[in-house]
């Protein structure tokens, strides 16, 4: 009864892990594959071209880290206040998060088209219309450098603070209101409450939202596939302005059929993602014996 | 034990100045809810008002060109008249309900056998004993952490020499393997008794009907909720379908979406069928949500906070 499960997960999960790790130390390409000559093995070649000369994937890095920075840390403010703010359970507080969590479920490439309406560089772009009844003449927002990080934020926290919020209600509800009415009784405000009983309590779902929220930014892929392309073929916006780990990865193994090459770059992804998870558990266990 | 819910001091009066500070918390609403306005709104407005500066905020006439022209007929250039969404794609059989097809058909395929598997493995793993079994766990857990994007070239070289690509068995077959599925399922199978399953066996039942009888039935809150995070996910799902389909006709609905766009990209015109295309990839998700939406939000809280 576990075969079924067990021989599609050893086939499609853990045979294409283990041979990415092996493509990734191979030279595979559109004209040769690792088993010819003069393919074949190029050791750390694909990591050490990574990590030290390919000016492209620093790009694509420190973009992804300046994205997840802002999507997470705004993304954990906007779910907790929204939670703090819906969490009576009134009838408009129902709909409210109705509607908050709506983009979780909404296909996001549907939402990434509206969006690419709002930001247009015309005069029919929706933002440059608002603008415009204040007379600030249209600007031309996805090519503009600098603001294709917090537009990607910006749609990322739209989407996902519904999300975080729902996790944050489940938390804010487990906690007993003696602790509550006992705080009170020893005269504590709101906002001693806030900092001593509710904050503290939180602190595991904190976690939980950071650490998944932090690996989810790391795999941003249809935003920037969609806003920010580059000429045929190619993506990441002007200048590489929008370029992200994930996109470079498509770039790197569909546009340009370097196999091996983006199989490092998914290998850093998963490095990446691991140490900083690690951390963020490090950090809050520290935090706990701290108490 | 009482849980806190919302905790008001029944002493601390709630003054005007809460209510002002829920202004902001309309104001977003607005916010969340501009970008499903606007899809709708403007499948419904005509090529001639999409080109208008500024843009109108309510239609000024609602037409339904978008979906379907009647003035449209292709043997003749008419500005302002454009092929509506399902006037498109006269190479394949259906039109745009092709895309429809593939993304309900994949949708379902995934979601029942994803779950049958599952669910058989987790009972095997919570209520079996055989040698290896921690490490069989150990591996699914841990492959959780592994990020997917990891196989995603190995299993395109996989689907390709298999022959799978642009097919429907390289949507579903890869997908079915969910180790969270198995991991979630088995949390919850720990919780019901050994015995139960123990006075079933001594009782001479097959493993099978054990399965069917008691285990299924068992389970059944626990499958809501992760069919319903299946369905959706899958609906959304674009990086591997966009990989793997070669030809339009292979497309599910996010894909053939974003092929759209990108055949249209820039033309203010064309929006409008656009959005029409992306409301209707988007009505399905968000219909189910409606529909189970209690099932949703327990789901989210079990699978989260264990």
């Amino acid at each position: 009864m576990l075969a079924p499960f067990a021989i599609l997960f050893i086939v499609f999960s853990i045979y294409p892990v283990l041979s990415s790790l092996r493509l990734s130390f191979m030279r595979y390409n559109a004209i040769c594959n690792p088993d010819q000559a003069p393919c074949g093995s190029v050791g750390f070649g694909n990591y050490a071209q990574l990590i030290f000369h390919d000016d492209r994937f620093h790009k694509a890095l420190s973009n992804t880290g300046l994205y997840v920075i802002g999507a997470v840390s705004l993304g954990m403010l906007a779910s907790l206040a929204l939670a703090l703010a819906l969490q009576e359970d009134t009838r408009a507080n129902r709909v409210l998060r109705v509607i908050f969590f709506l983009p979780s479920v909404t296909s996001g490439i549907a939402v990434v088209l509206v969006w690419g309406w709002v930001f247009r560089g015309d005069q029919v772009g929706l933002l440059n219309a608002f603008l415009n009844i204040f007379g600030i003449a249209p600007i031309e927002w996805l090519a503009t450098t600098w603001m294709a990080i917090p537009i990607l934020i910006f749609m990322s926290v739209w989407g996902g603070a519904g999300f975080g919020m729902i996790l944050f209600l489940a938390g804010l509800n487990s906690i007993p209101a003696m602790y509550y009415e006992a705080a009170v009784i020893d005269g504590a405000g709101p906002r001693q409450r806030f900092r001593y009983i509710t904050l503290p309590l939180l602190r595991p779902v904190m976690v939980y939202v950071a650490i998944t929220g932090i690996i989810g930014a790391f795999q941003i892929f249809e935003g920037v596939y969609l806003l920010f392309p580059t000429s045929v073929g190619s993506i990441g916006g002007l200048q590489d302005m929008a370029l992200m780990i994930v996109p470079y990865l498509y770039d790197a193994g569909f546009n340009k059929f370097r196999l091996g090459y983006a199989s490092a770059i998914a290998w850093i992804l998963f490095a990446i993602i691991f140490v900083v998870s690690m951390i963020n558990l490090k950090i809050s266990r520290s935090l706990e014996d701290l108490k | 034990m009482e849980r806190s819910g919302a905790f008001t001091n029944p002493f601390e009066s709630k003054s005007k100045s809460a209510k002002l500070r829920r202004i902001p918390l309309y104001l977003l609403t607005v916010v969340m809810i501009a970008p499903y306005y606007w899809m709708i709104t403007s499948s419904f407005k005509s090529v001639k008002e999409l080109q208008e500066v500024p843009p109108t905020f309510f239609p000024k006439k609602w037409i339904t060109g978008n979906y379907y022209d009647t003035n449209y007929n292709p043997g003749m250039f008419q500005q302002d008249v454009l092929q509506g969404l399902f006037q498109r794609y006269p190479d394949l059989k259906f039109g745009f309900f092709r895309f429809i097809f593939n993304s309900i058909f994949v949708n379902i395929s995934i979601t029942v056998l994803t779950l049958f598997i599952g669910s058989l493995a987790a009972y095997v793993v919570s209520k079996h004993r055989f040698k290896g079994k921690r490490i069989i766990y150990l591996v699914i857990i841990g492959s959780m952490m592994i990020p997917w994007q990891v196989g995603l070239i190995p299993g395109f070289l996989l689907m390709d020499s298999f022959g799978w690509l642009n097919t429907f068995w390289a949507y579903i077959v890869p997908a079915l393997p969910k180790a969270f599925i198995v991991f979630f399922l088995t949390q919850y199978l720990s919780s019901i008794p050994d015995e139960l399953v123990e006075a079933a066996r001594i009782d001479g039942a097959s493993e099978y009907t054990i399965y069917f009888r008691i285990i299924l039935p068992l389970l059944k809150p626990a499958l809501i909720a992760m069919m319903i995070f299946t369905a959706i996910g899958e609906w959304n799902n674009f990086l591997w379908p966009l990989i793997i389909t070669t030809s339009q006709d292979m497309a599910t609905l996010p894909v053939a979406l974003a092929n759209l766009r990108n055949s249209g990209a820039g033309n203010i015109g064309t929006q409008g069928i656009i959005m029409a295309a992306s409301l209707i990839t988007s009505i399905p998700t968000i219909a189910l949500y409606f529909a189970t939406q209690k099932h949703f939000i327990r789901g989210i809280a079990l699978s989260g906070l264990k």
